[in-house]
Parts: structure tokens; C-alpha cells; sequence
């Protein structure tokens, strides 16, 4: 009882704090705000996204310009946070070595048709769309440059077609694709991935994830283009962790961390 | 001309089946009965309206040397009727199965024959 009243004076003054700070904010879509009309003497920034963008990054969609090249190094520890989240997740509900609390509650099936009739449709319904939703999902990730999408949504889209197999099934068969050690390692992937492409900038004497100086190694035709595939190779170092913290989030929490039986 | 007034046609079905769908979930008097009009109407009528769209694409064809990606819309459309045809269905039995297996109890009317106890009504 007293740590919900702890609780909510914390909850109380951090949205005080938070709400205070919306107050010093320009009103939304104000033409005169600094994002917008720039301040004296300058143009304004989102004019530059707007005007210079494609120039810069040869990238048709400009939310994935700014989002993987001129903040690169935000979206970076965006992905960390999505990491850290699932390695708290997996700090706090991961049981390791205790197989007495619970029993299985199913026979294992073999395959998704198997046992209990009235899955059969069920299963084939998802045997059929899990490949179609992975195809999707690697064409939302590597499409992000012309279309919405990117990293992050197509690395949702193919944790959800794991969730899918295990919610048809059950757990056990959806880590029997994606186990436990490869899913930690393909979230350690991703974000060295993405780091990777920074620290190679930094090799060839330039900024962190400054993808212009990576043309003699990416081999393209100038240095625009070498952005625009270090966004996409970048793209793909955070679908990478987004998948597999996706997914370890929701087979921790859907078997209370055995790893067992699941839902 | 003829092309838009199919595709209206197809539309207004759709929309009256969302109307019936709607009307179901409401009116309906159990789990059951609700859930199957919302799977029934709301499948056929996506699928109608989406169709209907498909048709209006049509309205700009005039050949395919020219308006071969008029065709690549259509076909991407036809996708999605289908990808809908297949998940509705099965997400409401998916959705009838778990209720069933909850031991959601049906509301049956008098003088009704009850099956409930049947072979075909264990699990």
C-alpha cells in the first residue's frame, strides 16, 4: 500500500515535470517555430531535410534519411534501449534449471497438424501465412528507403510471425526455430551491426556513422550512395535485435520465464 | 462508366454486409451467434469492398503496353482479398474454439432440440 502512494507521487511529479516542459514548446505546426521558419540568418532544418535530402542520401523517403543518417546516432541507442529492455525482461522473469514446479500441460505435438483435431485449422491457416508474413516483413525491412517501413516495423512483423507459431503450436516448436542462444546471439548481432558501421567511419578517418567515407569499401558511385546502403545495411542491424528482443519478451513473458508450454 | 458502376455496386454490397455484420454483433443473443455474424459478415463484405476497389482500378485500363502497373494494383488487391479470406475465418474460429474450450455455455431457445450433450457437442 505505501509503495503504491510512493508510486504515484513519483508518477505525479515526473508528469508534472514532463507536462511543464510541453509548455516551453512552439505550438504544433507554428510557421514560426525555429524547426520551421529557422532561426535569423538560417535556413530552418526541416527545410534542408526537405530541399537537400535526396542530394545528400540519394534516399526517396525522408523519414529514413533522418532517421538512420542525420540522427543516426539516436536511432542507435534506440536500439540499445529495445536490448536493454529485453535483457531486463530476461533479468527479472528467466528461470533457469528448475523443471519440478511445473509439468507439461500438452503432449508435445510434432507438427502443427498433430494431435488435437481442432487445431487442424488452425495450424494450417499459419502454416500457410508464416512464410507470406516473413517475405513481407524482409521486403518491409529492405524497402524502408522508398517506402514506409524499415528496421524497426519489419523486425515486429517477423517476431510476429514466430509469435504466431508458438501461439498455433506451442512455445517449444517456435524455439525449436529460433532458440534461446540464437535469439540472445541475433540481438548482440544487431546492435554490433549497427555500431560496426560507425566504427568503420571512424577507421577511415571520418565521424562516428558518417556513411559517406565507406564508398571505396561499398563500392558504389559516389558517396551518396554509399549512405543510402549503409542505411540500409544499418536497417538491417536493428530488424535483427528488434526480432529477437520481440520475441524473447514474448516467450519470457508468456511462460512466466521456463521457456515451457507457453500460453 | 460501366466499370465504376460494377465497382459501385460491388461497394454498396460490401457496405450493406458490414451493416448486417454490425447489426449481429448487436442484436445477436449469445457468444456464438455474435461472433459468427461478425466472422461471416465482416469476411464477405472486406472482401466485396476490396473487390469493388479492384474494379475501379480498372476505370484508367486501356492497354498493356501502357497500364501493365494498373494490373500490379489490381493483383496486389487480390492479395490482400485473400490473405483477408484466409485470417477472418480462422481467427474466428480460433476465437468460437477458445470460448468452447472455456466452456462458454450457448443460449438455446425453448422447444429447441440441444445437441450439447451429442458425440459431436464432447471435446
Amino acid at each position: 500500500m505505501l509503495s503504491k502512494v510512493f508510486a504515484t507521487i513519483a508518477v505525479v511529479i515526473t508528469g508534472g515535470i514532463l507536462l511543464y516542459g510541453v509548455s516551453d514548446f512552439p505550438g504544433f505546426g507554428d510557421p514560426h517555430s525555429p524547426a520551421n521558419a529557422g532561426v535569423p540568418g538560417q535556413a530552418s532544418i526541416s527545410q534542408y531535410f526537405i530541399t537537400e535530402s535526396y542530394g545528400d542520401t540519394k534516399v526517396p523517403n525522408i523519414v529514413t534519411s533522418v532517421l538512420a543518417d542525420y540522427r543516426g546516432y539516436d536511432t542507435m541507442f534506440e536500439t540499445v534501449v529495445i536490448f536493454a529492455a529485453g535483457m531486463a525482461i530476461f533479468a527479472i522473469l528467466r528461470v533457469v534449471g528448475d523443471d519440478s514446479e511445473r509439468k507439461p500441460r500438452r503432449k508435445q505435438e510434432s507438427s502443427f497438424t498433430n494431435g488435437d483435431h481442432s487445431r487442424i485449422i488452425i495450424g494450417t491457416t499459419c502454416r500457410l501465412l508464416v512464410p507470406v508474413i516473413q517475405l513481407f516483413a524482409l521486403y518491409v525491412i529492405a524497402h524502408g528507403h522508398h517506402s514506409p517501413g524499415g528496421g524497426f516495423q519489419g523486425g515486429v512483423i517477423l517476431a510476429a510471425s514466430f509469435i504466431i507459431i508458438a501461439l498455433a503450436e506451442n512455445l517449444n516448436s517456435a524455439l525449436k526455430r529460433l532458440s534461446e542462444t540464437n535469439y540472445l546471439k541475433i540481438a548482440c548481432i544487431g546492435i554490433l551491426i549497427y555500431a560496426g558501421f560507425g566504427v568503420m567511419c571512424q577507421v577511415l578517418e571520418s565521424d562516428f556513422l558518417d556513411y559517406g567515407v565507406l564508398q571505396p569499401i561499398l563500392m558504389t558511385d559516389g558517396p551518396e550512395m554509399a549512405r543510402s546502403h549503409s542505411m540500409l545495411g544499418v536497417e538491417i542491424g536493428v530488424a535483427f535485435t528488434v526480432t529477437a528482443i520481440m520475441f524473447a519478451i514474448y516467450a519470457n513473458l508468456s511462460s512466466r520465464g521456463l521457456l515451457r508450454d507457453g500460453l | 462508366m460501366i466499370v465504376t458502376i460494377i465497382s459501385v455496386i460491388f461497394i454498396l454490397l460490401g457496405l450493406l454486409f458490414f451493416l448486417g455484420a454490425a447489426v449481429g454483433l448487436i442484436r445477436f443473443p449469445d457468444f456464438y451467434t455474435r461472433t459468427h455474424a461478425a466472422g461471416k459478415g465482416d469476411t464477405l463484405s472486406s472482401l466485396l469492398v476490396i473487390l469493388g476497389f479492384a474494379v475501379y482500378q480498372l476505370k484508367d485500363f486501356h492497354g498493356f503496353s501502357h497500364d501493365w502497373p494498373i494490373l500490379l494494383v489490381i493483383l496486389k488487391l487480390l492479395a490482400v482479398s485473400l490473405f483477408i479470406f484466409l485470417t477472418s475465418p480462422s481467427s474466428t474460429h480460433a476465437l468460437m474454439d477458445a470460448g468452447w474450450e472455456d466452456k462458454v455455455e450457448p443460449e438455446i431457445g425453448k422447444g429447441r432440440p440441444n445437441h450439447l450433450n451429442d458425440d459431436c457437442g464432447k471435446f
